[in-house]
C-alpha cells in the first residue's frame, strides 16, 4: 500500500515533468491536517521531535516559512552557524586528528612514562603514596613537554556537544549525532578508547547522520574508538600463510627469548617492556566481543535471527581489523613508519586513516555467516562485505526503523509505521533522509497519541530549558555535570547499548527531583557560567503580579499546549505565596491568642528567616520559571 | 517567666517549619484562624502526610565494589606457600615478622594488618572469606571485567540489566522508592534495569533546593507537587509521589547530624561517608534491601607498599569503615550482610615498579550474622608456577556467581535464583547459615 502511494506520487511527480535527484528527498507532505492539528501545534511537535527544544518565537518563524521548508533546510543542515563556530573555535581538539590526540592529551600513566623517557623525571623519584607529590611530578612534565591532561580533552568534548546543542541551527543534525552516537556507543570509561571519541562523534558519526547507514557501520567499525571500545583491536587469528611461515621462523624465538631476559629486568624499561608483552599475550586470539555487538545492537538487533555460529564466524571475518601504531616514539609507530608501500604490502597491511588491517593476523579460512560462504582469501574486503551484508538484511531494516520510530514518534510505536519505515529503508538502501521523511509523512507521527509523550531524556530536558529560555552559557560544563546529576553522563555510558531510550530509564525518584531543582537553579541564576534575562524574556515587560507571571511564562516556555490546568493549580500556591507564612502565624497565635501586634511580627520573623524581602522573592518571576521548567509538562515532547 | 515563654514558642514556631508537622497544625490553625482561599490540596497533603508503611524493616545486602581491583594475595596473603616470597620479594610480609603484625587465620592464610578492625570478626565467626574468587573470563581489563561482574554474564556484554537489579525483582514483593540505593553520582551497572533503584551521592541533597531560600524551596515544592499531583502522565504522576514521599521521609531525620551508634568512629573518607549513609537509611525503615558503596584507589601498579605505604593505607580505610558500620548496626546486625566484590586480582609476582599488575583471582569478605564465617573458603593449590594461569596469576578456582547467588538467595531470601545470572548452572557455594 505504502509502496503504491509513493510510486503514484512519484509518477505524478514525473509527469508534471520535474524529475528530482531523489525521489525521498523531495517528497515531505506531512498529514497533520488529517489529524486535527492546527499549523503551529504541528510546528511545535516538529520541533519536539527534531530539535533540542523550542525557542521562544520559533513556532511562528517556522509556520512562516511553511513546516516543510523547515524540514528541508533541516535535512540539508545548511544554515549558517557563525556564533556558534566562533565559539567552537576555542577547542583545539576538535581541529586535531587521533594522532594528534594522542600525543597531546595523555592519561596520567602516560604522562609520567613520557617524563621518564625524556628524562624530565625520575624512574626512583615516583611515589603514589605521596599523592601531592604524583601531581607535582605530572605538572612538571606537562609544563617541559607541553602534553594536557586526557581530562581536558573531555572537557572540550562534552562542551561542544553542549554548545552545538543549544545554539547550532541545524538542530535535526544536533539531534541525529546524539542519536547515532548513542546508536553506536563508546565510552570515556574505557581508557583504551577514551582518546580517540573526540575523532569518533566527529569523523565516523556525524558525517554519515543524513546519509546511508551501511556507511557510518562501516566508518564506526574502522575506528579505533570502537576497535578498542569493543575489543575488535585485539582480536586475531593465526590461520593465515604468513603466520604460519612467522611461527617457523628461529628468529622469532630468539627474539622472544630476549625479551623474555628484558622482563627480568626490574627497571622502567622492563616494567614497560612487561606491560607490551603483557598486552601481546592478550592478543593470542579470537575476541567476539564487537561481533556479537554489531549483529544484537547495531545490526540485526537481539532477536534478529543470527547464532552464536555466526557471531563466532563474523569475528574470525573481522580478525585483523585494529588500530594504526599513532603514539610517538613507540616502538610499533617506528616499525610503520619506516614501512614503504610495497613491503606494506608484502606484510598484508592495509592502512586506512587511523585504520590498520594485519593480515598476518587475519583468519584466512573459509566462514560461512547467516548461511552465506565467504571464501577467506579476500582479506580486508572480506569484513566489509560482511558488514555490508548485515547493513542490508531485513532484520537490520526492521531494527532501524523500530528504533527511529521509538526515539522520534513514541515509546511504543504502531507497527503500520514501524512498517512502512522498514520499507524506506530496504528501498533507499538504509537512507536516514528518507527514512526522517517516512517518517512524518505517516499519519501515526501526527497522531494525537505521539504529541506530547515522548519525556524528555535530562540532557534533551536541560538542553530545551537553555533554549526556552534564551539562556547564556558560558560555561557547558556546569550543564554536563547537572545533566550527571539527573541521571545521564553523557559519553560516559558504560554499556555498548547507550542509554536506553525509554521514560522509566530516566524517571526515578532521585532524577526527577533534580529535574526540579536545576529548574530553580537556572531561573534563580544559581548555575555558575549560565545566565538567564527573564525580563528580557518577557519582552522587557515586568509582569505585575504572580497571576500575569505565571501566564505570561507559561506561553513562552510552553507554548501550544493548554496550560489552564497548572495554571490554575499554580495561581493558587502563587497568589497566596506567603499562605504558609500566614498559615504558620496563624497557627502559632491559634496556640496563643493572648499574642500581640508585636509578638505576631516576631512570629512572622522567626517563620521566615527574617527576611525583609522574603514577600518579594518568593513571587519572583524566577521562581516562577523554575516551577514551569521542573513540572511534569515541561519534561515532555 | 515571660522570656521563658517566649523561648517556648520560638521553639513551637521552629518545630511548625517542620514539614509534616506543619502541614497537621497548618491546617487546623488555619480552621482555627478562619481565613480562606487556601488549596485544597494542601488540606489534602496535610492529610496524608502520615508515613505509610510499605515501608518495613527489611534484611538488606549491601555490595561494595572494590574499583580497580584488589590485590587479594596481599590481603589474605597465603603466607605459608614458599612461592610467595620469590614471586614478590620485597612485598613479601608473613605472620612471623615481628613488626607489622600479620594476623594469622588458619596457618595457611594471614590478613594484612590494616585489616585488624576486621578481625575479631572473622574469629567471632561472622566474617567469612572466599580466595581464588573471580570471573571466568579472563580479561584483564577493568573495565570489561567490572562490566561482566555487574551485569552477571562473563561472555555477553549485551546484558541490559546488572545482577543486583534483578535480584531486586526476585524478591518477590512490592518495590519502594528506596528498594535499592547507591552511594554514588551515576547508577552503578549492577543496578541497571527496570527495578526502580536510586543513585545518589549525598542524601541531604535529596531535597527541593534554593539556595539561600529555604522557604521559597518549600512553596517551590508543594508547586511541584500539586503539578505532579494531577499530570495525565502515569509515570511522572507515579515517580512524583514517590520522589515527595521519599523526601519527606528524609526530611524526617537529621541526616546532617546522624549520630552512629555504640560510638562507632567512621574514618572521614568517602568510602566511610557512603557506609555512614547506608547505616542512616537503614536505621530508617525505608525499605532498603540492596546498598551499593564504592571504594577506589585498588589498582596499585606502582610502590604499592607492604606495612605502611598506599595499599596499606587503603586497605585500612576500607577495614575501619566496614568495621565502624558494624559496629553502628548494633541492634539491626541480624537484618544486614556486607559483600564486597573486586574485578579481578594482580599478578602473582611483583614488577620491576614495587607494584602489581593486572592479573585473575583475587579475594572477597562477606560480613553477617548469618554467614558460616570464621573460615576462608577456596580450592587454591599452590603458587607454584605450574599451578599460575598462564604462568603468572592465581587462578580463578571459585565462580563469582557461586558466592552472590548464595548470599543474594540466603540473606535476601529469594524466591528463586532463576534468571539472577542468566547462563549459569554452577553450584553456590554454602555461606549463609541453614
Amino acid at each position: 500500500m505504502w509502496l503504491k502511494r509513493s510510486i503514484a506520487v512519484f509518477s505524478l511527480i514525473a509527469s508534471t515533468a520535474f524529475i528530482p535527484v531523489d525521489p525521498y528527498s523531495s517528497t515531505i507532505r506531512m498529514p497533520y491536517q488529517q489529524a486535527g492539528l492546527s499549523k503551529e501545534q504541528a510546528a511545535a511537535h516538529l520541533l519536539n521531535r527534531f530539535s533540542f527544544g523550542i525557542q521562544p518565537g520559533q513556532i511562528d518563524e517556522v509556520v512562516k516559512m511553511g513546516l516543510e521548508n523547515w524540514l528541508q533546510q533541516q535535512l540539508e543542515a545548511s544554515v549558517p552557524d557563525t556564533k556558534l563556530d566562533k565559539r567552537l573555535a576555542d577547542f583545539d581538539a576538535l581541529k586535531m586528528n587521533n594522532e594528534e590526540i594522542v600525543n597531546h592529551y595523555l592519561t596520567p600513566a602516560q604522562i609520567i612514562r613520557l617524563g621518564i623517557q625524556q628524562k624530565i623525571i625520575r624512574n626512583d623519584s615516583l611515589s603514589n603514596t605521596d599523592r601531592e607529590k604524583y601531581r607535582q611530578e605530572l605538572a612538571k612534565v606537562m609544563r617541559a613537554s607541553g602534553v594536557k591532561p586526557v581530562q581536558e580533552l573531555h572537557r572540550q568534548l562534552v562542551n561542544q556537544k553542549v554548545l552545538r546543542a543549544v545554539y547550532s541551527n541545524n538542530q535535526l543534525k544536533e539531534v541525529l549525532t546524539d542519536f547515532w552516537f548513542n546508536h553506536f556507543n563508546v565510552s570515556l570509561t574505557k581508557g583504551q578508547s577514551q582518546q580517540y571519541v573526540m575523532s569518533y562523534e566527529r569523523d565516523a558519526i556525524r558525517p554519515h547522520v543524513f546519509g546511508n547507514f551501511k556507511n557510518m557501520l562501516l566508518a564506526t567499525a574502522k575506528h579505533p574508538a570502537m576497535l578498542e571500545y569493543l575489543d575488535n583491536a585485539l582480536s586475531v587469528s593465526n590461520d593465515n600463510e604468513r603466520a604460519r611461515r612467522q611461527q617457523n621462523n628461529a628468529m622469532l624465538r630468539a627474539a622472544r627469548e630476549r625479551a623474555e631476559a628484558r622482563l627480568n629486568d626490574t627497571t622502567m624499561q622492563g616494567n614497560a617492556l612487561l606491560q607490551q608483552a603483557v598486552a601481546a599475550r592478550r592478543t593470542q586470539g579470537l575476541n567476539e566481543n564487537y561481533a556479537r555487538e554489531v549483529m544484537e545492537l547495531h545490526t540485526m538487533g537481539v532477536d534478529g535471527g543470527y547464532t552464536q555460529k555466526d557471531v563466532t564466524e563474523l569475528a574470525r571475518a573481522l580478525t585483523g581489523w585494529s588500530v594504526r601504531p599513532m603514539f610517538k616514539n613507540g616502538p610499533a609507530m617506528r616499525l610503520i613508519e619506516n614501512l614503504d608501500e610495497v613491503q606494506l604490502k608484502r606484510r598484508g597491511l592495509i592502512i586506512d586513516g587511523d585504520f590498520l588491517f594485519r593480515g598476518d593476523k587475519h583468519d584466512e579460512s573459509e566462514k560461512i555467516i547467516l548461511g552465506k560462504k565467504y571464501s577467506g582469501t579476500d582479506g580486508y574486503e572480506e569484513g566489509v562485505a560482511v558488514l555490508n551484508m548485515l547493513a542490508s538484511h531485513v532484520s537490520t531494516a526492521k531494527f532501524i526503523a523500530t528504533k527511529m520510530a521509538i526515539r522520534f514518534v513514541s515509546d511504543e510505536p504502531s507497527q503500520a509505521l514501524i512498517k512502512a519505515l522498514t520499507n524506506t529503508y530496504q528501498q533507499t538502501d538504509g537512507n536516514i533522509k528518507a527514512m526522517i521523511i517516512a517518517m512524518v509523512n505517516h499519519p501515526d507521527f501526527w497522531s494525537k497519541k505521539a504529541l506530547r509523550e515522548k519525556i524528555k531524556s535530562p540532557f534533551e530536558f536541560a538542553i530545551s530549558a537553555l533554549r526556552a529560555t534564551k539562556a547564556q552559557v558560558m560555561q557547558p560544563f556546569q550543564v554536563f555535570n547537572w545533566c550527571s546529576k539527573m541521571g545521564q553522563r553523557v559519553y560516559y555510558y558504560q554499556a555498548p547499548t547507550g542509554f536506553p531510550d525509554r521514560a522509566n530509564f530516566w524517571i526515578n525518584s532521585g532524577a526527577l527531583l533534580n529535574r526540579m531543582n536545576f529548574g530553580l537553579a537556572l531561573a534563580t541564576q544559581k548555575i555558575p557560567g549560565v545566565r538567564v534575562n527573564l525580563l528580557a524574556l518577557n519582552n522587557d515587560h515586568e509582569p505585575e503580579s504572580a497571576d500575569e507571571a505565571l501566564r505570561a511564562f507559561s506561553k513562552i516556555l510552553l507554548p501550544e499546549r493548554d496550560n489552564e490546568e497548572n495554571i490554575k493549580r499554580l495561581t493558587a500556591m502563587v497568589r497566596d505565596a506567603n499562605v504558609e507564612e500566614k498559615i504558620a502565624v496563624a497557627a502559632a497565635k491559634a496556640k496563643n491568642n493572648n499574642m500581640d501586634e508585636e509578638g505576631e511580627e516576631e512570629t512572622r520573623r522567626q517563620v521566615t528567616g527574617d527576611k525583609e524581602d522574603y514577600k518579594k522573592e518568593i513571587t519572583s518571576m524566577a521562581q516562577v520559571v523554575g516551577i514551569i521548567i521542573g513540572s511534569p509538562e515541561f519534561q515532555r515532547k | 517567666m515571660q522570656l521563658e515563654a517566649k523561648n517556648l514558642q520560638h521553639k513551637k514556631t521552629k518545630q511548625m517549619i517542620h514539614r509534616r508537622a506543619f502541614m497537621k497544625s497548618g491546617a487546623m490553625a488555619l480552621f482555627a484562624a478562619g481565613f480562606g482561599g487556601v488549596p485544597n490540596f494542601i488540606a489534602r497533603a496535610a492529610e496524608s502526610s502520615k508515613i505509610i508503611p510499605p515501608y518495613k524493616r527489611n534484611k538488606v545486602l549491601i555490595c561494595i565494589f572494590q574499583r580497580g581491583a584488589m590485590d587479594g594475595l596481599m590481603a589474605v596473603s597465603p603466607f605459608a606457600d614458599p612461592n610467595l616470597k620469590t614471586l614478590r620479594p620485597t612485598l613479601y610480609m608473613s605472620p612471623a615478622q615481628t613488626q607489622g603484625g600479620m594476623l594469622d587465620l588458619d596457618g595457611q592464610f594471614a590478613l594484612h594488618p590494616s585489616l585488624q578492625s576486621l578481625s575479631s570478626y572473622f574469629t567471632e565467626g561472622r566474617m567469612g572469606i572466599v580466595h581464588g574468587v573471580g570471573s571466568p573470563n579472563n580479561t584483564r581489563s577493568h573495565f570489561d571485567a567490572q562490566d561482566f561482574m555487574e551485569s552477571g554474564t562473563p561472555f555477553n556484554k549485551g546484558t541490559t540489566s546488572g545482577w543486583l537489579n534483578r535480584a531486586i525483582g526476585l524478591t518477590g514483593h512490592e518495590a519502594t522508592p528506596f528498594s535499592a540505593v547507591s552511594i554514588t553520582n551515576a547508577l552503578p551497572r549492577s543496578l541497571y534495569g527496570d527495578k526502580e533503584a536510586l543513585a545518589i551521592s549525598n542524601l541531604q541533597d535529596f531535597a527541593i533546593q534554593m539556595q539561600g531560600n529555604p522557604m521559597a524551596g518549600n512553596m517551590a515544592a508543594k508547586s511541584f507537587e500539586s503539578l505532579y499531583d494531577q499530570t495525565s502522565n502515569q509515570l511522572l504522576n507515579k515517580t512524583g509521589k514517590e520522589s515527595f514521599e521519599a523526601m519527606r521521609i528524609l526530611k524526617s531525620t537529621d541526616i546532617k547530624n546522624y549520630q552512629p551508634a555504640n560510638g562507632a568512629v567512621y574514618p572521614n573518607s568517602p568510602f566511610g561517608n557512603s557506609l555512614k549513609q547506608i547505616a542512616t537509611l537503614i536505621k530508617m525503615d525505608v525499605g532498603m534491601e540492596v546498598a551499593f558503596a564504592e571504594s577506589g584507589g585498588w589498582d596499585t601498579h606502582f610502590n604499592q607498599g607492604t606495612v605502611n605505604g598506599a595499599f596499606a593505607r587503603n586497605l585500612r580505610d576500607f577495614s575501619d569503615s566496614i568495621a565502624a558500620f558494624w559496629k553502628d548496626m548494633g541492634t539491626y546486625q541480624d537484618d544486614v550482610t556486607v559483600m564486597t566484590m573486586t574485578e579481578f586480582g594482580r599478578t602473582a609476582h611483583q614488577n620491576g615498579t614495587g607494584g602489581t599488575d593486572h592479573g585473575r583471582a583475587s579475594c572477597l569478605f562477606v560480613l553477617g550474622n548469618d554467614i558460616v564465617g570464621g573460615k576462608v573458603y577456596h580450592q587454591i593449590k599452590s603458587l607454584a608456577k605450574s599451578d599460575l594461569e598462564d604462568g603468572r596469576d592465581l587462578p580463578v578456582s571459585t565462580d563469582f556467581r557461586a558466592v552472590f547467588s548464595d548470599v543474594a538467595m540466603g540473606h535476601l531470601k529469594l524466591k528463586q535464583t532463576k534468571g539472577l545470572f542468566p547462563g549459569w548452572d554452577g553450584k553456590a557455594l554454602n555461606l549463609i547459615k541453614g
